[in-house]
């Protein structure tokens, strides 16, 4: 062979070793996360080796977490990841797709067929599936008022899958309202609008949703005030603390006198401008007992704080720089980056801003706004494992519903989809192909059927007594889906379970393609290291 | 340890946990009930500070911040007004990233938290107790939810997942970790457990462990603990005895690959930039920075032997974004074991051109460099009076900490007005002065070297025959010798210096002492000098690797023979050497021009040229055609900056 002049030390799989090594990679991924998916899922729990506990239900992050090292499955996982960042969810099936995938097509390859065949087949089938997903997808019209009913209803699907029922109901509305709240019309949904902040507090069931926004930090003077109600906001990004300039370093002084005439410049320049702050703050508050409250970007020195403290004035440093854009939202007014020209139409108002203090955290509460664009998502929970775990679940339910509104489309779920999908490949797509590319479209609608199976198998079922009266059903014409309870058929749209059209359009994307890919290897070269040690 | 006695001491492992709260409280002046008792609640929403008055030092528990005038009384005043911009204390942020960063890094901090146990510790030496440095520019103080206070390093930590050894992310002072047996509250399914095998703590982490535990004096020798650690360090945390904040330490996660191909910039920059990661540790730098005062800057840093490099560049792009004016001090740090991994020719030129990619990045990003790591440490000159074994990274970390350790010793001292000196220490300067002298003035040339002497001759006595200037090597790589550069600039800190008879020498002699040296010494003298003293010397931890030879005594001092031949390959450590002085110096200087010319031509001849082998490579890390030539020019204007003669056109290469 020509690969082991070049390079004597290169190992060779040949055809048959390197597609089976590229299955079993896949078929292992699959196992270690089929246990993952549906409500009847198991949690993982990851005790790392100094005790630290992860907890996690989602794909993705256990994906993540896990030091993969086989590249065939590093391969499969990328794509799972870039699955979850383009549309939010669908980790879990899409690894659970492709196993299957190579599962179904490793039966026909051992009898002796070309993988170029299946992939044929493939491809007509996902072309047909993707076809066949237009048709099938609920449409939803989001006019001026998005319905309500089945954003909760989308959101509560993929919040059950993370999080147990009282919970998952409980944030049900809260993600809802929240993605509501930042939603424009006529623009994307911008999900950085909604702040997610969590405390190391009480329980997880007095995780609220709060209309306006939360900041970790306070205050940092003894005199500002913890509490104040009808408040003006100010946004700024205006350094007010003392810096050195660039020619101010120690070194080039000829006297001490000049040393503290330079000094005593700089500061001046700083006080100039809190003074021009405190000076709107006299404008709009004189005579009223409203308050008033700086929020800045950048630092703000003591000597600066205490003046602002001593105006009346409640002044928060180093704000996250997405907080800016949150805090106008919220707020109303504008962000300012200089004081020159400071007016009252800058500000923006709060019913209310507290301090809340636990231990050395601090938080702030901006509350009571009027026409909030912008919200903060506050997590509370017992312990970091928990919080952690109920922030995916937020972040992926914040993701289904900002999907729903924007595909205007939803999908039957429980498995409803695949099953149709199915019937119909078996049915019709299959008759209309002539040769083998027919059995590529059968592996590939097997392959669907994994998502039903699993979400029986996970909830202690029977899978062929599930597929048989499913695919029953559907051969009777009724669209149905899987009861996890009982095993019975169930209607999907009479219990409020669907899905996201994104993701399932993404997962049978992107699934058919990368088993595709690696069924046409046909040799895998390694120069340098041992790929068949187990990993 | 005590000192000047003979036979087996016990050497305490000095572990700060927090302040003794029974002495701090004192006011100091008198004032009267309520004042007193407004002082008190105010002081619970207040950063942490020292009130200075009198010559003393007021701790408190939870003091006011440096600007009580509000709400303190008049006498309070008094005192504030004293403590003007120019004194208060000045914060620095650590960033260590990478995993040889975190080696040197944990040394680095056991310093800390030994100077810190010295100075409390009643039995203690003066010098200790006098050290005058003020730790609260590294360290940040805090409060748990149950209202314990805390006392932790201002610092950011990033390393592989699993590099955290026995130690949790989360540190040991802020949470007691929930038993998994407590249950899963979210989730009434199913539950299954992937527990990874526990780390066993070593001898040195169970000794820190029982004693934090107060469990009657352990029966852990310390011979035992030195032993365990020569031959078994694994982790950087192996040997740390540092509370750290739960913020503190960060994990990477999702690299889905050897940490052995985690080996170049390209691969780093693109683990930040996806995902949310780099957005937590930024989250987490503001965290540290929000609550300082005044920030006087940030002390970064990083293993740039591979991946890391290219995390820092994207973590600094975010410093010089949002914290533009905070000057920041780049250490690239590199261990001797990366020298040994080139084996094949192809490694050596992905390696050359990240050396180039990643030096231009970073010290575009940073206002001053410095690159540390030798080839060989133990090779080196540095190394006279040490025997440090190149393999461990836990022997050669410790002695690229003790000079960072000596460079830092400055930004931390406390400035006096114009008529006092302290007898104690010299030479004051915030890292933004040190980064201006070095790199702000002439030249411009922003890529300093570190030298040591470790540790270095008596001061006094036979000055001539053992120069403390001749004794100060390199630790940074590919440096020329013997250079005469006449615009050369140079810092230089001594601290704890002996004279002959192991006496200690006064600030004062230093000064003359090395004022005669530049006087005397044949090569061109630097056209600036800075010079810092202090009387505090290096204080040797239980944790520190037993990496002198034996003409190292007990307190540093050189032995002018060693005591018994017979044991001469033997090697000294924390038991037998309880402190040593140190001096190091930061230096810019036409000496780091091989390093800049080297880079240069790996870029040259690598990336730029027509049909270059590594072209491929640096498209293959995101670099486009013009960025490639942008290397090239940013690295060929520092090699100019140094060496206006030398024609460096990019003509040539073509």
């Amino acid at each position: 062979m020509s690969l082991r002049v070049l390079n004597p030390n290169a190992e060779v799989l040949n055809k048959s070793a390197a597609l089976h090594m590229n299955i079993n990679a896949a078929k292992g991924l699959q196992d270690v996360l089929k246990s993952n998916l549906g409500p009847k899922g198991t949690i993982k729990m990851l005790v790392g080796g100094a005790g630290d506990i992860k907890l996690t239900k989602d794909g993705n992050t256990l994906l993540k977490e896990m030091q993969i090292q086989n590249p065939t499955a590093i391969m499969i996982a990328r794509t799972a990841v870039a699955q979850d960042d383009i549309s939010g969810d669908g980790t879990t099936s899409t690894v659970i797709f492709i196993g299957e995938l190579m599962k179904q097509s490793e039966r026909y390859i051992d009898e002796g067929m070309h993988p170029r065949v299946l992939v044929d087949g493939f491809e007509i089938a996902k072309r047909a599936t993707l076809q066949f997903l237009e048709k099938f997808k609920t449409p939803v019209v989001m006019g001026e008022e998005p319905d309500k009913e089945i954003l909760k209803m989308v959101a509560r699907t993929t919040l059950r899958t993370k999080l147990y029922e009282a919970l998952a109901d409980q944030l049900t509305d809260i993600v809802v309202n929240a993605v509501l709240c930042v939603r424009k019309p006529e623009e994307p949904i911008d999900l950085f609008m909604v702040e997610i902040m969590h405390m190391r507090h009480k329980f997880d069931v007095d995780t609220r949703l709060v209309e306006g926004l939360v900041l970790d930090h306070g205050s940092r003077h003894p005199d500002m005030k913890r509490h104040a109600e009808n408040c003006y906001i100010l946004t700024c990004n205006v350094s007010l603390e003392y810096e050195k300039s660039e020619i101010n370093a120690g070194f080039f002084y000829s006297n001490a006198e000049q040393r503290e005439a330079m000094v005593a410049a700089e500061r001046r320049s700083v006080d100039e401008r809190v003074k021009k702050i405190i000076e709107l703050k006299n404008k709009v508050c004189n005579g009223t007992d409203n308050n008033f409250v700086v929020i800045n970007q950048k630092g703000i020195d003591p000597p600066s704080l205490d003046l602002l403290a001593r105006a009346g004035i409640v002044a928060l440093r180093r704000a996250k720089r997405r907080n800016m854009e949150r805090l106008v939202l919220a707020c109303g007014g504008e962000a300012v980056n200089s004081v020159d020209d400071l007016t009252p139409d800058c500000l923006g108002w709060a019913g209310l801003v507290y301090e809340h203090v636990l231990g050395e955290e601090k938080y702030t509460f901006v509350e009571k706004v009027k026409h909030p664009h912008s919200c903060t998502i506050l997590i509370k929970g017992p312990n970091d494992h928990t919080i952690a775990q109920i922030k995916d679940a937020v972040r992926d339910g914040l993701r289904s519903v900002k999907n729903t509104i924007e595909d205007e489309a939803v999908v039957l779920g429980a498995g409803a989809f695949e099953v149709a999908a199915r019937q119909h490949l078996v049915n019709e797509v299959k008759k209309s192909v002539k040769g083998r590319a027919q059995l590529g479209i059968q592996a590939f609608a097997d392959a669907l059927l994994i998502v039903p199976k699993t979400l029986a198998e996970n909830s202690g079922l029977d899978t062929q007594d599930v597929i048989i009266s499913l695919t029953g059903e559907h051969d009777n014409g009724n669209v149905v889906g899987l009861n996890q309870h009982t095993g019975e058929p169930i209607d999907p749209q009479m219990e409020g379970i669907f899905d996201n059209y994104a993701v399932k359009r993404q997962i049978i994307n992107s699934g058919p393609v990368i088993a595709s890919q690696l069924l046409l290897v046909d040799e895998v070269i390694r120069a340098g290291r041992n790929m068949r040690k187990p990993t | 340890m005590v000192w000047g006695q003979n036979g087996q001491v016990k050497k305490k492992t000095y572990r700060s946990l927090y302040f003794n709260s029974s002495t701090t409280l004192v006011p100091p002046i008198p004032v009267n009930n309520s004042q007193w008792f407004r002082l008190l609640n105010s002081i619970r929403f207040c950063c942490l500070s020292y009130l200075t008055f009198n010559s003393q030092r007021f701790r408190f528990l939870n003091p006011p911040c440096n600007y009580p005038k509000s709400f303190c009384s008049r006498s309070f005043l008094q005192i504030v007004d004293n403590l003007s911009d120019e004194q208060s204390m000045k914060e620095l942020v650590t960033f260590q990233v990478g995993s040889y960063a975190n080696f040197i890094g944990s040394h680095f901090w056991n310093f800390q938290d030994e100077l810190l146990g010295l100075l409390e510790d009643p039995q203690s030496h003066l010098i200790f107790k006098n050290q005058n440095l003020d730790m609260d520019v590294l360290y940040r103080t805090g409060e748990t939810q149950q209202g314990i206070p805390t006392y932790t390093p201002r610092l950011i930590s990033v390393d592989f997942q699993g590099s955290l050894g026995s130690m949790s992310s989360r540190g040991t002072l802020y949470n007691h970790n929930p038993s998994p047996s407590s249950g899963v509250a979210t989730w009434t399914g199913n539950v299954s457990t992937q527990a990874s095998e526990p780390h066993k703590k070593n001898l040195f982490l169970q000794r820190l462990y029982d004693e934090g535990q107060e469990i009657n004096e352990s029966e852990i020798l310390d011979t035992d603990v030195v032993k365990s650690l020569e031959d078994g360090v694994q982790y950087w945390t192996d040997f740390s005895k540092v509370h750290y904040h739960p913020q503190s330490l960060f994990e990477l996660n999702g690299l889905w690959m050897d940490p052995k191909e985690f080996n170049n910039y390209g691969i780093g920059r693109n683990t930040v930039s996806e995902g949310l990661q780099g957005d937590e540790i930024n989250e987490r730098l503001r965290f540290f920075m929000e609550e300082c005062d005044h920030v006087q800057g940030i002390q970064f840093m990083v293993d740039d032997s591979g991946g890391f490099s290219g995390v820092a560049a994207s973590l600094l792009e975010n410093i010089a974004d949002e914290y533009t004016n905070v000057p920041v001090l780049l250490f690239s740090v590199r261990s001797p074991n990366y020298y040994n991994t080139l084996t094949s020719r192809k490694l050596s030129i992905t390696s050359n051109l990240h050396d180039a990619v990643s030096f231009s990045a970073l010290s575009s990003l940073c206002k001053l460099i410095v690159p540390v790591g030798l080839p060989s440490l133990n090779e080196s000159r540095v190394s006279q009076y040490l025997n440090v074994e190149d393999v461990k990274l836990y022997q050669s970390s410790a002695v690229y900490a003790s000079a960072i350790h000596s460079i830092n010793l400055p930004f931390r001292m406390k400035k006096m007005g114009p008529t006092g000196e302290s007898s104690n220490e010299s030479g004051a300067m915030d890292l933004y002065e040190c980064i201006q002298m070095l790199a702000g003035q002439g030249r411009q040339n922003t890529v300093a070297i570190l030298d040591a002497a470790m540790p270095p001759p008596s001061m006094t006595g036979k000055r001539f025959q053992q120069p403390l200037l001749g004794n100060l090597h390199p630790l940074t790589p590919e440096t020329a010798h013997d250079v005469d550069d006449s615009q050369a600039i140079e810092t230089m800190i001594v601290h704890g210096a002996l004279g002959a008879g192991e006496k200690e020498v006064s600030v004062s002699e230093v000064r003359e002492a090395v004022e005669t040296e530049y006087e005397n010494t044949s090569s061109t003298r630097p056209r600036f000098s800075h010079l810092s003293v202090s009387r505090c010397p290096l204080p040797i931890p239980l944790p520190f690797p037993s990496i002198f030879n034996n003409l190292v005594g007990r307190r540093g001092d050189l032995l002018s023979n060693s005591p018994t031949v017979s044991e001469s390959p033997s090697r000294r450590g924390p038991l037998d050497v309880h402190s040593i002085p140190m001096a190091a110096r930061l230096r810019s200087s036409t000496a780091v021009l091989p390093f800049l010319e080297n880079r240069l031509g790996y870029i040259r001849k690598f990336g730029i040229e027509r049909g270059s082998i590594g072209a491929n490579v640096l498209t293959s890390w995101g670099f486009g055609r013009e960025e490639i030539e942008d290397i090239g020019e940013n690295l060929s204007k520092m090699v100019l900056a140094l060496n206006p003669q030398q024609e460096y056109s990019s003509d040539d290469s073509d």
